[in-house]
């Protein structure tokens, strides 16, 4: 045990100070870029007071990037926890073949998001990818998988999908295996259906699980970048950009440090929303 | 027994002998990835050949990765690269900063061709020299010679793509990529109309009947291009001409086309001209993309960088370099080599766009400006804003930011 008050505090220190350092200050410097106007290539630092944050909310690219971001946020969160809850409820039961299925299950998570990007962006060519002649021999018609500015986003939502779903399914996989058995036996021999089992028994069990699951694709597809960077670029038409893209291309090409860390407090709220929202769920007592 | 003293010797010694290895490089490069970097590899193997004791580093990085290592890293002073190899659109930025030295005039040879040799220096053509053109790059136009004859206006292109449009075989192809594919895809076009981004006293100048005029034609592309043009990007530019997918691509670079009459990769041998682009109010105004490269200003292996960089450019070495990779050169001597010309043999026409050729304009936020002009004009390519629209907002976006 610890002889006196300060120990634990000394040894806390130098993590505490590498996450100030690592953490804290980048947060902190952000918030003080985004209320000037940086110039980068002299270090001065103009203050222009919430110059960048009106500037940002009447521009119709930002705009749309927000509603991008927003829409491929909730479509790909929630069809990801969706699909990730059917594969998990099919792989609680035993089943053959079951530990040479999971891995296969899996593997779209292993593989590098630039990797995964450029798969598919052969994959979803029009005139040479594999999708559209598959298309093509079923008798459908081509689709202008990333040239479509109706299509584009939903069609990265669907590489996002195939990536991450796995995610989704280990999580609630886990979350299945952890509800003891005895409570889904006495079910059964109390007459509960397959379906009341599922609906009055397990959902409840597992919605930390959901919330966590949520929230984790949540805060990961808020994000989204690479698959956006290497699949549109942000196009056609803008109908893909993103907030990261959008900070990205603002901070890193044309170092506009002030509207790039605008855009980047405005994410880090909205993440901090989301966050809260998590928080509340799981913490609330149990009425 | 080890005492803890001695294992802290040893462990300060370990660590001082690895921070020794670290730094014990004699000349640090950093340059692009792909066939650049592969042109690198293959000279700084042969430099080495002939300076055993030397040990070279070679950092080979994609387009917008090497954009921001060098400006976060010259910006703070960093000496962590010697010779640094840099875009033309970047070349403003780096030399109105002090980021690269001045290099030794005495060594820079006349056999470079001079348009190129003048965006080394800063002022334009003027001041001193802080590069040297190292990849020969200028935008051509490429057209199916068995199919068509030669276009001399953008007029015509469209008039002979129309004809030539049909459901396996596209009229014409293009990067119609958001940000700089679609705006290099355009410049040629802007000029050939009288367009122009900015005027001479460095105020954007883009909203003009002229550059309408041009984005109406260059958007009316899109009827004869292939479906999903909005995000093809060089590869598959590259794949529809070569694979008989398309008669015309507005833009090709000669790194891309080196296996054009390769009967493995290619399907039309023989059948594809490259020539400078068309004219239209103007003549014709070919579009240089010339990577450079340069000594850092914090260089600490100044000297062995200028002498690696006179080795890379030297006639011999270009040479090796076009004839085993494709490289496009930047010494007039190596264009009218004879086993060169009948490798490549589109150089001839490729010499002359060189030496006609324009570079974007040289302002510090040139990278900015053409993001924001790539947007306008993919929204007027989908037909979500007429071209006067385009025209107008993306000046007024344009002149904001400057």
């Amino acid at each position: 045990m610890f002889r006196s008050g300060w120990q634990p505090a000394l040894l806390l220190a130098p993590a505490l100070l590498l996450l100030a350092l690592l953490t804290l200050y980048p947060i902190a410097y952000s918030f003080v870029l985004a209320f000037t106007d940086a110039e980068y290539q002299s270090d001065a630092l103009t203050f222009v007071g919430w110059a960048n944050f009106n500037t940002l909310l009447n521009d119709w690219f930002f705009q749309q990037a927000t509603w991008n971001t927003v829409r491929f946020t909730v479509s790909a969160s929630v069809v990801q926890v969706g699909l990730g809850l059917l594969l998990a409820l099919l792989f609680a039961r035993p089943f053959p073949r079951r530990q040479w299925l999971l891995p296969l299950f899996i593997y779209p998570m292993m593989l590098s998001t630039l990797v995964c990007a450029s798969i598919w962006k052969a994959w979803m060519h029009f005139d040479f990818g594999w999708l559209n002649n598959l298309f093509d021999a079923v008798g459908l018609s081509r689709q202008p998988w990333l040239s479509d500015p109706a299509l584009a986003l939903w069609s990265i939502v669907l590489v996002d999908t195939w990536q991450w779903t796995p995610m989704a399914f280990l999580i609630l996989l886990a979350g299945l295996q952890g509800i003891p058995q005895d409570i889904e036996e006495a079910a059964t021999l109390e007459g509960a259906t397959p379906w009341q089992q599922f609906w009055h028994i397990r959902l409840p069990l597992l919605r930390p699980y959901l919330f966590l699951a949520l929230l984790l694709r949540s805060i990961d597809t808020f994000k989204l970048f690479d698959k956006v960077y290497v699949l549109t670029g942000g196009g056609p038409a803008f109908a893909t950009e993103t907030l990261s893209l959008m900070a990205y291309k603002q901070g890193f090409k044309f170092f506009n440090l002030g509207a790039a860390s605008a855009i980047a407090v405005i994410m880090l709220v909205i993440a901090l929303v989301l966050s809260l929202a998590y928080a509340w769920q799981v913490m609330r007592r149990p009425t | 027994m080890f005492t803890k003293t001695k294992m802290a010797t040893a462990l300060l010694g370990l660590a001082v002998s690895v921070a020794g290895v670290a730094q014990a490089a004699d000349l640090v490069i950093a340059g692009r990835d792909d066939l650049m970097g592969r042109a690198l590899e293959q000279s700084v193997a042969a430099y080495q050949a002939e300076h055993p004791d030397m040990d070279i580093e070679l950092l080979k990085l994609p387009y917008g990765s090497l954009y921001e290592k060098l400006v976060i890293g010259m910006r703070e002073g960093d000496s962590s690269f010697d010779l640094v190899m840099i875009d033309d659109t970047w070349a403003t930025e780096f030399m109105s900063q002090g980021w690269l030295a001045e290099l030794n005039e005495d060594r820079v040879s006349q056999d470079f061709i001079p348009a190129l040799t003048d965006i080394s220096r800063y002022p334009v053509g003027q001041g001193p020299l802080y590069s040297l053109p190292v990849v020969g790059n200028v935008a051509m136009f490429a057209y199916r010679s068995d199919l068509m004859d030669e276009p001399e206006t953008w007029s015509d292109v469209i008039a002979q793509g129309k004809q030539l449009h049909t459901a396996d075989r596209s009229g014409v192809v293009f990067r119609g990529t958001q940000g700089n594919p679609i705006v290099t895809g355009f410049l040629p076009m802007l000029w050939a109309y009288g367009g122009n981004i900015v005027d001479g006293d460095g105020a954007v100048n883009f909203d003009s009947p002229e550059t309408v005029a041009a984005i109406r034609d260059f958007v009316s592309l899109r009827e004869i291009a292939p479906r999903g043009i909005e995000v093809y990007n060089s590869g598959e530019v590259r794949d529809a001409i070569q694979q008989n997918k398309a008669a015309m691509a507005i833009e090709v670079w000669p790194s891309w086309v080196p296996t054009m009459d390769d009967p493995e990769l290619s399907q039309v041998v023989n059948q594809v001209e490259i020539i400078p682009p068309p004219g239209e109010v103007n003549a014709s105004t070919p579009m240089l993309g010339v990577w450079q490269m340069g000594v850092s200003a914090n260089a600490e292996n100044a000297a062995a960088a200028e002498d690696f960089l006179a080795y890379f450019t030297s006639a011999n070495n270009q040479r090796d370099l076009t004839l085993s990779l494709g490289l496009p050169p930047t010494r007039s001597s190596v264009y009218s080599d004879a086993e060169v010309v009948d490798t490549y043999r589109w150089y001839p026409n490729q010499l002359n766009a060189l030496r006609q050729g324009a570079p974007r304009p040289r302002i510090n936020a040139w990278q900015e400006l053409e993001s924001i002009m790539g947007d306008y004009l993919q929204l007027a390519l989908l037909g979500r804003i007429t071209p006067e629209q385009a025209a107008q907002q993306a000046h007024q976006r344009m002149a904001a930011a400057l």
